[in-house]
């Protein structure tokens, strides 16, 4: 059995990969399986999806302790002890991270075992879709190429996938040359034999009733949330050109999670802990004085604390 | 002619945030701008009263965004939990036992879900009892929190995950949104007021407004939804505004059950609010569904004419 764990944004398209590669592997020939973890993923907020195949009935349920290959949707989640990325990684485990570094500046920064391999397809998703969050296929042909699959079955999953999700053909058809563009790219791992799990968890563990009093969770903080930054949620930050802004104030009003103060001159000011990315603030400033930029990796573009 | 009496200018938005950052909630969420604004007013001195959806996340253990109180409860309960509340507050400062100074507003936060569909009947009864309470309805019509299922609060012609456009319903969503302005209105409570996060000023005179009556204040706040409408989440300001300039959306009030419209569109067709989003291009691809387009143009034109000719 493979096994394939996709760690995302919600958004992304993490759980499409998932789809795509076990309708590939299905298509192949195999015995296949997908599901994304349930919650309330938000997009954005770190997600997860499994993909497992083989030739033999697959019997394990559930999420993917112990991956053969892991694809990493988005660099900023390395850093991010929510999506927990390093989880069951070996020595011989398979890491795709999608960023324009080399494997070995990653593997300097992150200190991650497991072998690494990457690609920049956010960078050629934005070449061919101008479009921020649109690389399910090509994640899927990613992992499809690191699986070991073949390109047909690959183009068939993407075609069924995508149409699913109601996208219009000449939209899927550029999703396929692009996605074979990325099978092509990204540089191959031979897959080495994986030590079977020394000890699966077994034991069940009963919850002991207590009253909603004692028994729901409860918040004594006020206004904690600001420990959780979302700063890295984002693809591009809003930058303000000084000299253009004239003080209107609207991306302070507009801001749907309150990041942006207004200092003494009515000059924006970012919270770039807590900003998502959304770009409100960029798309209504009447005079162009905020400009998206690029997330850039390897500069310190947000820190989890 | 309805003008706004407090909120003047953008500049007089209070700076201080009620709502804080670090919520799980999606970038661009329509339905968070609108409470982050009316949250300027209604101050720290709330208990929020949270039926299940998309606004759990903003108080999912062990991070609050709030500074005052939140209660969470399911989706057909949270203006029974506002009235248990209420009534707590009210026995306790009436025996000396809270000092009046410690009295908090209660709000209902429900997404359409609970507002249009499961909470219906516990909102009837709440109005019913005159309970003195704020309810923040965040309608992004549709289930928005388990993945855009079809709600009472879907408009026809979208298409949700329940309401796929196929063969039998090439529309999507075969039903009209339920009017629940008016249901409330029926109930009579001294206010109701339609709110859009695009119309910060308007929103905010209506919050601002409401806190002269007692008894129930219902609010119904557009919550343009990036990941269910399928735009990008930078147009959210663009969709809300489009939603109220074509007419689909309208700004009103009802005071003791007189409605004023708050703000006249000069209603752009329905198409330059439909082509945006995702959610409704089976209307224009591959094919265009010309009745369709005119069902909802036609509706739109109708509730206008009515307004125009009641005068309000």
């Amino acid at each position: 059995m493979y096994a394939v764990r996709f760690h995302g944004r919600g958004g992304q398209g993490a759980k499409t990969a998932s789809r795509i590669l076990g309708t590939a592997a299905f298509l192949s020939g195999y015995l296949a399986q997908d599901s994304p973890i349930y919650g309330a993923e938000r997009r954005g907020a770190p997600v997860a999806a499994f993909t497992r195949f083989g030739r033999e009935p697959i019997r394990e349920r559930g999420g993917i302790t112990h991956p053969d290959l892991v694809v990493v949707a988005d660099a900023s989640l390395i850093g991010d002890p929510a999506a927990r990325i390093s989880d069951g990684i070996t020595e011989q485990t398979i890491l795709f991270i999608n960023s324009p570094l080399y494997a070995e500046q990653i593997r300097t920064q992150s200190k991650l075992p497991g072998r690494i391999t990457t690609l920049g397809v956010t960078e050629i998703a934005l070449q061919h879709f101008g479009q921020r969050e649109a690389i399910s296929a090509l994640l899927g042909a990613v992992a499809a190429r690191l699986a070991g699959l073949q390109q047909e079955p690959l183009r068939q999953a993407i075609a069924r996938e995508l149409g699913d999700l109601g996208l219009a053909p000449p939209i899927i058809e550029r999703n396929q040359t692009v996605a074979l563009t990325c099978y092509e790219s990204v540089q191959v791992m031979e897959r080495e034999s994986v030590a079977e799990p020394a000890n699966i968890a077994t034991t069940f563990h009963t919850p002991v009733y207590e009253s909603p009093s004692r028994g729901t969770a409860r918040i004594s903080a006020t206004g904690n949330s600001v420990l959780r930054e979302t700063g890295g949620w984002r693809t591009f930050r809003p930058v303000l050109v000084a000299d253009k802004c004239n003080g209107c104030w609207l991306c302070f009003v507009y801001c749907p999670d309150g990041v942006i103060s207004m200092n003494k001159d009515d000059r924006p000011v970012v919270d770039y802990a807590h900003c998502k990315g959304c770009q409100i603030c960029v798309h209504e400033c009447p005079t162009h004085a905020l400009v998206a930029e690029r997330e850039q990796e390897g500069r310190v573009a947000w820190t989890a604390r | 002619m309805w003008q706004r009496e407090t909120f003047k200018k953008i500049k007089q938005i209070p700076g201080e945030e009620h709502v804080l950052p670090g919520t799980a909630l999606c970038a661009g969420c329509g339905g968070l701008e609108s409470l982050r604004l009316a949250a300027k007013v209604l101050g720290d001195d709330v208990i929020y009263v949270n039926a299940a959806g998309c606004f759990t996340m903003l108080a999912a253990y062990p991070y609050t965004s709030f500074k005052g109180s939140w209660l969470y409860t399911t989706m057909g309960s949270a203006p029974a939990g506002a009235q248990g509340v209420r009534d707590a507050l009210d026995v306790l400062i009436a025996k000396g036992r809270l000092p009046k100074s410690e009295n908090l507003k209660v709000v209902v936060l429900g997404g359409d879900g609970s507002s249009y569909d499961m909470a219906l009947s516990s909102t009837s009864g709440a109005m019913n009892r005159g309970l003195d309470f704020y309810y923040f309805c965040y309608d992004n019509e549709a289930y928005g929190n388990t993945g855009m299922q079809l709600s009472p609060a879907t408009p026809y012609g979208a298409r949700t995950a329940t309401s796929p456009c196929s063969l039998q319903h090439p529309s999507g969503a075969s039903q009209e949104k339920k009017d629940l302005f008016e249901i409330w209105r029926a109930h009579k409570p001294p206010y109701i007021a339609t709110v859009a996060p695009r119309y910060p000023l308007d929103l905010e005179e209506k919050f601002a407004r409401a806190a002269a009556f007692p008894g129930p204040k219902m609010f119904l706040a557009l919550a343009a939804c990036p990941t269910g409408w399928l735009y990008d989440p930078a147009e959210t300001p663009e969709v809300a505004k489009l939603a109220v300039e074509t007419g689909l959306w309208p700004l009103k009030e009802a005071i003791n059950g007189v409605v004023t419209h708050t703000y006249i569109p000069k209603r752009k067709p329905v198409e330059s609010y439909l082509t945006l989003q995702g959610r409704f291009r089976h209307l224009f691809e591959p094919t265009v569904q010309t009745d369709t387009i005119q069902h909802i143009q036609a509706r739109v034109d109708a509730y206008w004419v009515r307004a125009t000719r009641e005068g309000t």
